[in-house]
């Protein structure tokens, strides 16, 4: 059998050697010492020009080995054993040769002396401990030069035409550029593309076994290494950019901002002027500019989700204080600073940010209140300009005190101005459109701030993983101080017409004091199973002074007793919990809760009262979550708060900007106690980009904080916090999406329910109907279906559509209109770096008995752009907004006491030609974490 | 345990070496070793943060068995130190695969969880040209030489292999170097494989069970349909493709 196969093989190689016409080489292993044959030996055939292993084999019982089948070339051919030392010839194959190489001795590893060559020439050259260092300056090179030609210069180190490297007579395998690798492990990335005047120093050393780096096994090797240490000037490096655009009618959008980084310092600076709505830097651009801290949260409860949220403040993100509503004119700066010293460990950062916004806006709401049986109305038509400047001034010191613990220190101070003025016409209708009162006022106020919050955190992990200790402190500090006046004038019409006139001086102060610290530690009970408990204890000091003097005489000296106040509120919160966590593999759960206790003292200051009062909170939690598959995943999660009163629902301050709607408090009212539920469950398939996502969410209050509301003669409305029972709410959602196979086409459907009870109570003295509960019961069904269409860098589309039914009833209403929205958008990359954007919002709303009129809008949106310059550094483009010159600010609320349309100015119909340079050097922008 | 079991290891061998100098069958433990913080840094301020939440490294065993022309790579024990949850953060897809391989018709069948769908990938052994360096490094008490090879068009590798097993395999579906690899290193990846211990004893039936369950697919099947999944995910789509191909 054995004679058969070696047969067989003897003709396949025959067969090769005939076909490919290909070389053999023969031999037979012995040991020297011994003078005996050595069986399997490896026998490798390298390619001599790059050590390409071609093949191998094991030689056999006797000693010999056959290696057939090798194109011509130059090979080594290497014999080795684990005991002997390394046998190599060098050969030189033909087509057709047959090598024979006869007896290979081996010569046992114990038996070699090992050579050592040491070569060393002072000069430049430091020796430390195991570091041989060489100062670069030292050694000539050529103006742009290398790292390649300046390690060619130093003593010990040759680099052959490869650019392998050998210092001390040993292979280089690594070249770190200030303690890092350099794009990846190849030594040439780091010596062919840095400049040699780049570098500082020239650090040769044996490396411990990969301690630092990726391998992390330290079994006593060491590697020969090369360190280049950077001149601290060629670390420097600078981004940026510049938008300039104009257009018709007076839009401007105009922003310039740069990093310049220098090693691990960063300084950013920009400017932004604009009125087309930006206020501030955009997402992308905070992570680059502004030094918008970035935290980040792993989530254990939910078995490893992570949330991000960002330190924005409302000068950040692209609309700043402006969420859509009138026409905004901005202009912003700031600055950022942020450094690291001493190997990382200590971090500081910097931010100056400047923003003045000017709004002027109008807009008007109709409102249909609900009465028992009937209803009555209110319209409101106003404009307003308002004002404000800040300066916000933040830093934060971050320190590695040791290994397992961290230190944090945060400030943020800010200064702002504010002036506002508002004037508006408020009448009431009864339900058979008589006007009933109307109410013309001018609001205005001037108002400066000042507040100051600090935090310090520290944080230790322990040896034992998963126990952790941190304690916080958090001061909050605010003083508002705004000076006004309320001029209106009040007319009544009807069987007993009276006018009013308000001409008063209001002075509204306030300052807050705010002190918390909070100890939590957290203990692992077994590998799956952890226990956290937290205490903390909060003083929240708020002084409240509201003055009002009348108008006599053309001086404003006359105070008004009955709408003054002077508060001190004082809560002082213990808060103690504990909680649960079992994390396995697939399936993890948390339960716990929190109880705090806050003791109220309410002092009037006027009066010379004291009041105090206490409540006791409960917070229960419990968490669920089954990791089905990978991207499978279905939770539940509950979580139970009891909310207590705030001050204004159980004493108001008093207010007489309207007098025909005014709140009294309710010293009764009782803690509500919430309770929600979610359910949650995706499904998404990677592998042919399905996805499924569904959710429920439940909301049941106890207690709830509703309002009993008294309408008097004239339908002046007194409202009153009350509790109710029987108030819920859902939300749920389920979508799913697919790729059409073997296509770009991505489709979704999707759908959603959305649905309440809110009770309340209204006395209807003027209708003499006695007091009766008010049921509103509302729901919205949405269905809506969209597609995509993608192929990138050619084109891109987008449509999706959606209709919705609302239906709200209560005791005298029952409302239900239909409302459908299309959006569409359309991009495509056209030859000559140019690109074509349109996009389209339709949104259609059904006319209802409240709400007469047509609400309809039509917005299209386009732009042609093209990329200029070499590298496209430059972007030139064209946008034209609202084409149709249609857009409105709208909104609608339906709820158990009123159904509300507001609508309001917004930018409306522009175009904008702007250019967009990039530049940059040594850098660009930090990656999205998105991409 | 773990330093003594090597100890032996290291203590047995010599004397072995006379009797029967090459290894023909017995397992071997890896340990897979990802550094996370390496797999999320170049995101700024982002991966700075969640550094400080996430450990370094995530360490996971497996066990390599042989007998003969057959091996079977597949999960080990776990690991006391990883945590559900968070550790599971920085790592790819396909992390428990199961690997078996025949070097006698040089074709090998592997079950790997690609996301939500689990791979039956039978094909013939994947080909690398290894360049042999003069380096050597001793793991788990062999003396190993130092080989690379790229994979993938561009994925740089670092294996060392030893000639004393006789087993030209290695973790995952690396092979086709004189010997068996006893660790590999993968800088693109940002993962190592290094053997702990190596244990001669008779591989049972059980331990070179060949997995039967997944969707049949070649290399290039599988390749192809992952470009045309991940065609949307940029740079990570890249990193993944390498984890799953290995």
């Amino acid at each position: 059998m054995i004679k058969l196969t070696v047969t067989l093989l003897l003709i396949a190689i025959c067969s090769i050697t005939a076909f490919g016409q290909q070389a053999t080489i023969k031999g037979k292993i012995t040991d020297t010492a011994e003078k005996k044959t050595l069986t399997n030996s490896v026998v490798a055939l390298l390619r001599s020009a790059d050590s390409t292993l071609v093949k191998f084999t094991r030689s056999n019982k006797d000693g010999s080995f056959t290696l057939a089948g090798i194109p011509a070339g130059n090979y080594f051919v290497l014999v080795t054993h684990p005991t002997f030392a390394d046998y190599y010839v060098t050969t030189n194959l033909k087509d057709t040769s047959q090598v024979e190489l006869g007896e290979v001795p081996m010569i046992l590893r114990s038996q070699l002396l090992e050579q050592v060559i040491v070569s060393q020439k002072l000069g430049a050259i430091r020796i430390k401990k195991d570091t041989t260092e060489y100062i670069a300056d030292s050694f000539k090179v050529a103006a742009n030069a290398t790292v390649e030609d300046l390690l060619k210069r130093l003593p010990g180190v040759q680099v052959d035409v490869d650019g392998k490297i050998k210092a001390q007579g040993e292979d280089v395998q690594k070249v770190l550029v200030d303690g890092e690798e350099f794009f990846g492990d190849d030594p040439t990335m780091a010596t062919q593309n840095i400049r040699a005047d780049a570098v500082e120093r020239v650090q040769v050393f044996d490396k411990k076994s990969d301690q630092a780096t990726f391998t992390g096994i330290d079994d006593g090797q060491r590697t020969k290494t090369i360190n280049l240490k950077l001149k601290e000037d060629k670390k420097n490096g600078y981004f940026g950019k510049v938008t300039l655009g104009g257009g018709l009618p007076d839009k401007f959008n105009n922003s310039a901002m740069v990093n310049a980084f220098k090693g691990k310092r960063k300084f950013a600076v920009y400017g932004i002027m604009s009125n087309t709505g930006r206020t501030g830097l955009g997402w992308g651009d905070r992570n680059a500019y502004g030094g918008g801290e970035m935290n980040m949260m792993v989530d254990e409860d939910g078995g490893g989700g992570m949330y991000f949220y960002g330190g924005g403040d409302d000068f950040e993100g692209g609309g700043g204080s402006y969420y859509g509503e009138g026409l905004p004119t901005s202009w912003s700066a700031g600055t950022h600073y942020s450094n690291k010293f001493n190997g990382d460990r200590h971090k500081v950062n910097f931010n100056y940010k400047f923003n003045k916004l000017n709004t002027t806006g109008a807009g008007t709401t109709n409102t249909e209140y609900l009465l028992t049986d009937s209803s009555y109305f209110r319209n409101e038509i106003g404009n307003k300009f308002s004002q404000r400047i800040r300066n916000n001034l933040s830093g934060t010191y971050e320190v590695q005190l040791d290994s397992s613990s961290t230190l944090k220190f945060t400030a943020n101070g800010t200064l702002s101005k504010n002036s506002n003025n508002n004037r508006t016409i408020l009448q009431t209708l009864s339900g058979d459109q008589v006007l009933v009162n109307q109410l013309q006022r001018l609001n205005t106020s001037e108002g400066q701030s000042q507040a100051l919050n600090t935090t310090l955190l520290w944080r230790k992990k322990y040896k034992r993983i998963g126990r952790t200790l941190s304690v916080n402190f958090d001061q909050r500090y605010a003083n508002n101080e705004a000076n006004g006046f309320l001029k209106s004038y009040n007319e009544e019409f009807g069987t007993n017409p009276s006018k009013d006139t308000t001409d008063q001086a209001k002075i509204n102060n306030s300052r807050l004091l705010n002190v918390s610290g909070k100890v939590s530690y957290t203990e692992p009970l077994s590998k799956a199973v952890t226990l956290e408990i937290n205490y903390s204890i909060r003083n929240n000091n708020n002084e409240s002074e509201r003055l009002t003097n009348d108008e006599q005489n053309g001086k404003y000296e006359l105070f008004v007793d009955t709408l003054s106040t002077h508060y001190n509120v004082n809560v002082f919160t213990n808060s103690g919990g504990l909680n649960l966590r079992i994390n396995k593999k697939k399936l993890s759960f948390s339960f716990g809760g929190n109880i705090s206790h806050s003791g109220f003292r309410q002092e009037d200051l006027f009066q010379d009262t004291i009041l105090r009062y206490s409540y006791l909170n409960f917070f229960p939690r419990a968490n669920f979550n089954w990791n089905i598959k990978p991207q499978t995943r279905f939770s539940i999660r509950y979580s139970g708060n009891t909310r207590q009163p705030t001050i204004e629902q159980l004493q108001p301050l008093k207010d007489n900007t309207d007098n025909y709607f005014q709140q009294v408090g309710n010293p009764n009212l009782k803690q509500e106690f919430r309770q929600n539920i979610g359910i949650n469950f995706n499904d998404f398939k990677i592998m042919n980009n399905r996805g499924i996502y569904g959710y429920l969410d439940f909301t049941n209050i106890l207690n709830a904080m509703s309002t009993s509301d008294t309408i008097y003669q004239n339908f002046k409305r007194v409202s009153q916090p009350y509790n109710v029972s029987g108030n819920y709410n859902y939300y749920s959602y389920f979508g799913y999406g697919f790729k059409l196979k073997k296509t770009d086409f991505n489709i979704n459907f999707n759908a959603n329910i959305n649905g309440g009870n809110n009770n309340s109570y209204i006395t209807d003295l003027q209708g003499n109907t006695g007091t009766k509960k008010i049921r509103n019961k509302s729901r919205n069904f949405e269905i809506g279906t969209g597609g995509n269409y993608n192929k990138p860098k050619k084109m891109d589309f987008n449509l999706n559509l959606g209709v919705g039914y609302s239906i709200s009833k209560s005791n005298s209403q029952d409302i239900h209109y239909w409302s459908t929205s299309l959006n569409g958008s359309a991009t495509v990359y056209l030859p000559w770096k140019t690109q074509i954007n349109a996009n389209a919002n339709l949104n259609v709303r059904e006319k209802t008995d409240a709400f007469p009129q047509n609400r309809n809008v039509y917005l299209l949106n386009g732009s042609f752009s093209k990329k200029i310059f070499k590298d496209d550094t430059g972007l030139l483009s064209f946008e034209m907004k609202d084409v149709l010159n249609q857009n409105l600010g709208f909104s609608r609320d339906i709820n158990e006491t009123y159904i509300q349309q507001r609508t309001y100015q917004t930018i409306q119909r522009f175009w904008l030609i702007s250019f967009t340079w990039n530049f940059s050097k040594n850098g660009k922008a930090p990656a999205n974490p998105w991409d | 345990m773990k330093k003594i079991l090597i100890a032996i290891t290291l203590f047995y061998l010599p004397v072995l070496a006379g009797a029967q100098q090459f290894i023909a069958k017995g397992k071997i433990e890896f340990e897979r070793k990802l550094n996370v913080h390496k797999q999320i840094d170049g995101y700024g301020e982002w991966a700075q943060e969640m550094k400080k939440q996430v450990p370094q490294y995530h360490v996971t065993y497996f066990d390599f068995f042989f007998d003969g022309e057959k091996s079977v790579y597949k999960p080990g024990r776990d690991n006391p130190d990883n945590r559900a949850g968070i550790n599971g953060w920085g790592q790819g897809p396909a992390q428990e695969n199961i690997v078996c391989t025949n070097y006698g018709t040089q074709s090998s069948i592997s079950q790997k969880q690609v996301f939500e769908t689990m791979y039956l990938v039978q094909d013939s052994l994947r080909k690398i040209d290894w360049k042999y360096t003069t380096d050597t490094r001793k793991i788990a008490g062999f003396n190993c030489r130092k080989a690379t090879g790229i994979i993938m068009d561009s994925v740089f590798i670092f294996a060392f292999f030893t000639d004393e097993i006789m087993v030209t395999g290695g973790p995952e579906s690396f092979n086709g170097l004189p010997g068996m690899i006893l660790g590999i290193a993968i800088p693109r990846i940002n993962t190592t494989w290094f053997a702990t211990k190596l244990e001669l004893i008779e591989p049972t039936a059980k331990d070179m069970a060949v997995p039967t369950k997944g969707k049949k697919a070649t290399i290039s099947e599988l390749q192809k349909s992952l470009q045309g999944s991940l065609k949307d995910w940029g740079k990570w789509a890249e990193r993944n493709i390498w984890n799953i191909m290995l």
